[in-house]
């Protein structure tokens, strides 16, 4: 089932609706999930790198800012890795979602920044095995940035990185070890919107 | 070697892709609450601190403009040094002292070279810090209205321009991620932004005293330096990317400033001027997008 892309055409921005549909066709393909009608709208009047994900019926629905898809050396031009990264994060997200062992996570919206950061190492480590050209260095210093900068922290990210299948409730037993080893003075506090 | 380096002349190797101001004007898009019936809508806040979603990535990248930012100081700098005469000194082929107003004194051009060498320091502690955070050279747009501001041909207005205006968003960009860094536990990004800072603070106090000695019996050249800076620190500002609001990324160190010589009031005057560009950045926004809307089909 092909995805389909909104808009057609772009105006505050050069991207191409086919590129990002070649892109998330390719994923979908990878990820098993070709029975799944998947939509993307781009809002491209933002430039955020924001990415969000419903689940409605067993359809994917992604709303992605277009900072999520844009160059960063080359202001709103698209960027083909950036896109297969961040579509890529957010099908892997939807695909545990569906697929089994994630049934008790909470919403998308009520995540605290912690198990984000815990569940975003968990899909960059497998979508560089898919072969989508990753920096593993940024992801670790986003993990750090949520759990500490502690060896414990670091062996956290790597059980998470390098794990094939983790359950939810796994998931989030390797992030809470790196939590307990967390210098006291870092903040805690609620996601902003 | 050639004097007075236009900004288009600056070295860069592949890896760098210039953005100008111009193409930053072009950009349309926007996170900011610009809706003016929606007064009551709460504005989204966008100062970097580790609660922000996107923490991670933004401080990679206002990183990467801090190295870029470094480089281009210390070619301004260092453009300082050698494009001026040294007050005194005879002229390069000629046995004549003969001075000029655009000649500077040797101790100014001695405070140029150790800022130079601060600033080649600044630029390999960020090249390491940007490899810390996962950030590889030139993954970000390079923006060189920073080097524009160092392109004056009167050594004053450079020193307005670089030394007050760019080192003082450099003490708030310094700050910001100072606090950053303690906040999320970074303690490499904490005592590098530190040690920094100290620099940057010293940078503008070296630029408010010389601006004062050398100007200090032309008063209209020194208004003309203090209006250029102006100038200079509504560019930086672009959009409100600095001020006091919480819709601003960075904020307005005040602690520091003053440590570096601003006086309250001229703060007070930076902030204004960086509210202002944010509100100008809402209304042209707005404007483009209703025109954007009401303009026939084609």
């Amino acid at each position: 089932m092909p995805v389909t892309v909104s808009p057609d055409t772009f105006t505050y921005v050069s991207f191409e609706a086919a590129t990002i549909q070649r892109i998330a066709d390719e994923l979908v393909g990878a990820l098993g999930l070709q029975d799944r009608i998947v939509t993307i709208a781009v809002d491209e009047t933002s430039p955020l790198a924001r990415t969000d994900m419903q689940i409605v019926d067993g359809a994917i629905a992604i709303r992605a800012a277009s900072g999520a898809f844009e160059d960063t050396r080359k202001p709103r031009q698209q960027s083909e890795t950036i896109t297969a990264t961040a579509l890529g994060r957010v099908l892997l997200r939807a695909s545990d979602r569906l697929d089994g062992g994630f049934g008790e996570a909470p919403p998308d919206e009520e995540l605290s920044l912690a198990q984000v950061a815990a569940w975003e190492t968990y899909c960059i480590g497998r979508l560089e095995r898919l072969g989508v050209h990753v920096n593993r260095q940024r992801w670790l210093y986003n993990f750090r940035n949520r759990h500490g900068f502690t060896d414990a922290g670091d062996v956290a990210f790597d059980a998470l990185w390098s794990s094939p299948g983790l359950t939810w409730a796994q998931l989030c037993a390797i992030s809470e070890s790196a939590l307990a080893n967390r210098a006291p003075a870092a903040t805690s506090a609620p996601a902003q919107p | 070697m050639r004097k007075f380096l236009p900004v288009d002349d600056l070295a860069r190797d592949e890896r760098f892709a210039a953005i100008t101001m111009k193409e930053r004007f072009a950009d349309q898009r926007t996170a900011l609450n610009i809706d003016g019936a929606a007064q009551d809508k709460p504005r989204t806040k966008f100062r970097l601190t580790p609660e922000r979603r996107d923490a991670s990535d933004g401080a990679r990248g206002l990183m990467h403009g801090i190295f870029v930012g470094e480089i281009q100081a210390l070619e301004g700098a260092g453009r300082t040094c050698f494009d001026f005469e040294t007050a005194g000194v005879a002229k390069t082929g000629t046995a004549a002292t003969e001075s000029s107003d655009m000649d500077v004194p040797f101790a100014l051009k001695l405070d140029m070279a150790r800022q130079c060498w601060d600033e080649a320091r600044h630029v390999e502690i960020s090249v390491k810090l940007s490899d810390w955070m996962g950030t590889e050279i030139g993954q970000y747009a390079e923006n060189t209205v920073l080097f524009a501001a160092a392109c004056s041909n009167d050594p004053v207005l450079r020193l307005a321009g670089v030394n007050r205006a760019l080192e003082g968003l450099a003490i708030d960009v310094f700050t910001t991620m100072k606090e950053f860094g303690d906040l999320a536990g970074d303690p490499y990004l904490e005592f590098c932004e530190d040690w920094m800072l100290a620099d940057e603070v010293t940078h503008v106090r070296m630029g408010s005293d010389w601006l004062r000695k050398v100007t200090e019996h032309d008063p209209e050249r020194r208004k003309k330096a203090l209006d250029f800076q102006g100038v200079v620190d509504k560019l930086f500002s672009y959009g409100g990317t600095r001020s006091d609001s919480d819709e601003s990324p960075i904020g307005l160190a005040r602690r520091f400033r003053s440590l570096a010589g601003f006086t309250d009031d001229e703060v007070e005057a930076i902030n204004e001027v960086s509210i202002q560009a944010l509100d100008e950045r809402k209304a042209r926004i707005a404007g483009a997008r209703a025109a954007a809307d009401h303009a026939p089909a084609g």
